[in-house]
């Protein structure tokens, strides 16, 4: 029979490292995917040691074109079943859209927006003919908070968010199940990949990667979208009843560039 | 003084074409770009003599990798300083997710998303360099929303309304005003190249391109997210407070089976 894995996009740190982490603990095999192919080897090796369980490591940068395809036709030739894909990968650009490079603001959507449908659409047809699977795409509150100097990444989290939603009530009835996570601010090398002052944001409203991945992983069958932590749930439902105008206005406050 | 230059993408039809019509009969000299050459030709032909305004025509494949950047190089060659840049071009797929093509899912993302964003960052810089301009986004009342069954097309234009959003704060102060303008329902060839029956829709939910055009272009003297029409207006309200997923299954049920 063929093996079933969990495929993890980023799975090298952060939130899809504790995803990982988590779905092995539950005894799912896990494909992990990333570009640095050291960081995965560990964990890798550390995950089969600690739960017993296989743990594929397939490197890859899928921010290039074509790279994505490559992955999932890896997947296919080693004989994986993707059961759950955990849509994870992404990375967030800081600053005036005006004064930022161009490729890179490309490369995030390749990478937050394309990759994650490319592979969508890739293995949901085998998890509807099968009649099980689940999709989980990391979104964010972002999502719901359009963020000036975090423009193009608040609008690729929208995507996703309103992407998950549709596809989500499409899937219903087929037994395969889409949730769309919305962490908040988590403890990850993210705010200082992205160069972002955080020190504005109250320490209460911080979570850790592994609360993230346990809570989103509890949240499956649930519900189309698991907003996480609290205090990010309330913000997100009272957000709605405020002016966008507004909205924006108090994320320029929160996030800002370092530089700015 | 100079006609003020507008770019207008996708000007070979619909709310493209009614906004190079209503732009020409403001005495805006016009750069029409689309696919069609000898349908720009034609409207560059007629704008030319019946407003005196000079029409450029610039035909190109926006899907095609380097596209935008290409024709942000084209018409720089061509000497001309950019005041209005109108990314209207984009296209809609309907059914579900997993029984498209993907290849053309990320088609429509590569138009309806990379291509306005990689326009925005050739164009905009200049525009804020002079201290004035205007960038347009043509979005939809459907980003306000999940879209089961265009769950790609609403997500896109998710991401434009985020983006802009975000955009009005950042540029706020340089002279640049972003405008999103999310019709409804218009009279275009979308839903038949999209393949929606959109039979169903009451003919008072419907506007004329020329309406859209309008109504977009008075709204351009400031920055934000212009719904069009009053039936729209009150939609999107509603769509941004009631429960999203309430939304989802209400758009998938009466959509199952038509498109599904």
């Amino acid at each position: 029979m063929a093996e079933e894995i969990a495929l993890v996009t980023g799975a090298s740190s952060g939130i899809g490292e504790a995803l990982a982490r988590r779905l092995a603990r539950d005894g799912r095999n896990v494909a992990l995917v990333a570009r640095r192919a050291d960081r995965l080897e560990r964990l890798a090796a550390e995950l089969r040691g600690a739960h017993k369980v296989e743990a594929h490591v397939i490197a890859a940068d899928l921010v290039q074109p074509g790279a994505t395809a490559a992955l999932a036709d890896e997947v296919e030739r080693r004989g994986l079943v993707v059961d759950w894909l955990v849509n994870n990968a992404g990375f967030g650009t800081v600053g005036r859209f005006h004064e930022l490079p161009i490729a890179r603001e490309l490369e995030e959507i390749a990478l937050n927006v394309e990759a994650l449908v490319e592979l969508t659409g890739r293995f949901v047809p085998g998890m509807v003919s099968r009649k099980r699977g689940v999709v989980m795409n990391v979104s964010s509150v972002g999502g719901y908070l359009p963020s000036p100097y975090m423009a193009t990444y608040t609008a690729t989290k929208a995507f996703v968010l309103t992407f998950s939603e549709g596809i989500a009530a499409e899937l219903a009835d087929t037994g395969v199940h889409v949730l769309c996570v919305c962490p908040g601010i988590t403890r990850t090398e993210f705010q200082e990949t992205a160069h972002v002052d955080t020190r504005d944001i109250p320490s209460m409203a911080w979570q850790s990667a592994d609360e993230v991945a346990d809570e989103a992983v509890r949240a499956v069958g649930k519900g189309a979208v698991v907003v996480n932590g609290v205090l990010n749930r309330m913000m997100v439902n009272t957000l709605k009843f405020v002016p966008r105008s507004l909205v924006t206005r108090i994320a320029a406050g929160l996030i800002k560039p370092q530089e700015a | 003084m100079a006609q003020p230059v507008v770019v207008v993408t996708g000007a070979s039809s619909g709310i493209g074409e009614a906004l190079a019509r209503r732009l020409a009969r403001d005495r805006h000299q016009l750069v029409l770009v689309a696919r069609r050459t000898e349908r720009l030709e034609a409207l560059a032909a007629e704008l030319a003599d019946r407003h005196a305004v000079t029409a450029h025509v610039i035909a190109t494949d926006l899907l095609q990798p380097g596209a935008p950047t290409a024709l942000a190089e084209e018409i720089e060659r061509r000497d001309l300083q950019v005041d209005w840049l109108i990314n209207n071009a984009g296209f809609g797929t309907a059914g579900r997710f997993d029984r498209m093509p993907v290849a053309r899912e990320l088609d429509e993302i590569r138009l309806n998303v990379k291509a306005p964003v990689e326009l925005t960052g050739r164009i905009l810089p200049g525009m804020v360099r002079r201290g004035r301009g205007v960038v347009m986004h043509i979005a939809s009342v459907a980003g306000y929303g999940p879209t089961p069954y265009s769950s790609t097309y609403g997500a896109t234009k998710a991401f434009l309304i985020a983006w802009s959003e975000a955009m009005v704060v950042e540029l706020e102060g340089t002279g640049v005003n972003v405008v999103c303008v999310c019709p409804g329902f218009t009279r275009t060839e979308f839903q038949e190249k999209a393949s929606i029956d959109a039979s169903a829709v009451p003919s008072f939910a419907w506007q004329s391109a020329e309406m859209v055009a309008d109504e977009a272009v008075r709204s351009s003297d400031r920055s934000g997210v212009v719904v069009n029409g009053v039936l729209n207006n009150v939609g999107a309200v509603l769509m941004r407070l009631a429960p999203r997923s309430m939304l989802a299954r209400a758009t998938a049920s009466a959509l199952r089976g038509k498109l599904g």
